[in-house]
């Protein structure tokens, strides 16, 4: 059943994805695209002419996908949080290393801000991990959806979880990695085709990943983390209607004392 | 593949480049992808990447300046690809007509599959161009298009099609 899952996760990521721009479009009072669009955009694709720089350029988005997947995988599976966090990162590696491998100036300034990213988001990712430990005992997120009670004793560091799944979804104000027109997509720049589909589609994985963490505030119980995901999800495209993009090393500043400030005294608080 | 080419009609997505134009057929399709006339409901993104666009929307005459970034720009789109051409000045030169510094029309340097006429081309019409140029888009095959000016070369490299020399650059003291 699990395996079931797992293999359709991307296809989850896309209607929420799809789901999302019919949302946004809403928000703005529009009609905005039908919801399986991200569908029909994958399979147009496959039928257009898929223009290469180099193949290893071309592979690392391949490697990309699937590292995601197996770090979604890791999460279905309640593997170690920690290791989960580590993949993640790993996959996120091969991405600026792939924008990096071309010449093109954009695809180098999305290879920094995509590092920035990291940077920005990777100390609150672990952060949670090691708040949910304290609380839970363990690192499994099979124990860790076993007991509850986190929302109550962790509310900042959920907070300042809040405040990067913008950035990992790619949302204003933390939009910096792709930044519509401004950057061109960053490291997407040089993909088309069916290679660009593997970064389309690790877009719908990052959805899924960066929302199971959500998700595990919940707890055991199951409700609460529906709840928790949908409330977030609403929150999340409130903003990005609301707001402007941010700099990216302001984006940094932000994460860092205010986020990291929120997180940090949460923890204190718990371990005292 | 068969099976997905009835899936380019929903998904057009869209690169827009103004060949120096007055900037008033610019701000119509800003219009129509805004709110009021939505186009995102057929699909469209304006992505702003020529190598993940079907659709090339070109405004203004082609000025002496932009011409090899039309070429360019052209040659990266990744076929099937359809040209709009939005705009009168930028289907016969409009206005700018017959002046030192334009080329009357994009259709001198590549083919346009649907024109608009109007100065500027009202957001009503835009849409039903781009509806138009879905019809044209589905019916297309892969085969390589090659623009009319400004054509170098499409080399095979290792059994590879190489499209690194597809748009030249002009002439440095060419008279044209
Ligand atoms: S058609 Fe008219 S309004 Fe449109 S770009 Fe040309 S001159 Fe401007």
């Amino acid at each position: 059943m699990i395996w079931v899952w797992i293999a359709l996760a991307p296809i989850l990521g896309g209607l929420v994805y799809g789901g999302e721009r019919v949302l946004r479009a809403r928000m703005q009072r529009r009609q905005g695209p039908p919801i399986l669009q991200p569908f029909y955009d994958m399979f147009k694709l496959l039928d257009k002419r898929t223009l290469i720089v180099h193949a290893p350029h071309a592979l690392l988005a391949v490697a990309h996908f699937f590292v995601l997947w197996f770090s979604v995988a890791a999460i279905f599976l309640g593997w170690n949080l920690l290791y989960i966090i580590f993949l993640h990162l790993f996959a996120q590696l091969l991405l600026i290393l792939a924008g990096y491998s071309v010449r093109s100036v954009y695809s180098h300034i999305g290879s920094n801000r995509e590092l920035l990213m990291v940077v920005a988001y990777e100390p609150i990712l672990i952060l949670v991990a090691v708040g949910l430990y304290l609380v839970s005992g363990s690192f499994e997120v099979s124990q860790i959806l076993k007991s509850g009670g986190y929302l109550t004793q962790l509310p900042l560091l959920f907070a300042a979880l809040l405040m990067i799944v913008p950035i990992k979804v790619k949302k204003s104000p933390f939009d910096v990695g792709e930044a519509h027109q401004e950057i061109v997509g960053g490291v997407e720049i040089e993909y088309s085709g069916v290679f660009y589909e593997f970064l389309y589609m690790s877009r719908f994985l990052e959805y899924i990943f960066i929302y199971s963490f959500i998700y595990l505030f919940g707890g055991e119980s199951h409700w609460l983390g529906a709840l928790l995901v949908a409330g977030v999800f609403l929150l999340v495209n409130l903003v990005d209607n609301a707001t402007a993009r941010v700099r990216p090393a302001q984006m940094v500043k932000i994460i860092y004392t205010v986020a990291m400030a929120l997180a940090v005294f949460n923890l204190a608080g718990v371990l005292l | 593949m068969k099976f997905f080419t009835p899936f380019r009609k929903k998904s057009p997505w869209v690169l827009h480049y103004n060949a120096g134009s007055c900037n008033g057929c610019d701000i119509e399709i800003l219009a129509s992808l805004a709110p009021k006339y939505d186009l995102e409901r057929f699909g469209v993104i304006n992505t702003g990447n020529p190598k993940q666009s079907d659709i090339f929307l070109v405004t203004g005459p082609v000025t002496y300046r932009s011409r090899e970034r039309l070429v360019e720009l052209y040659s990266q789109i990744p076929e099937p690809k359809v040209v709009v051409a939005v705009g009168s000045c930028t289907a016969t030169g409009g206005v700018f007509r017959g002046m030192y510094n334009v080329e009357d029309g994009i259709d001198r340097y590549i083919p346009v599959d649907v024109y608009v006429p109007g100065c500027a081309a009202s957001p009503q019409l835009i849409i039903d161009a781009l509806v138009k140029g879905l019809e044209v888009l589905e019916a297309k095959s892969k085969e390589i298009e090659k623009p009319f000016k400004l054509f170098g070369a499409i080399e095979t490299i290792h059994n590879k099609l190489s499209r690194l020399n597809m748009a030249t650059k002009v002439e440095p003291h060419a008279k044209d």
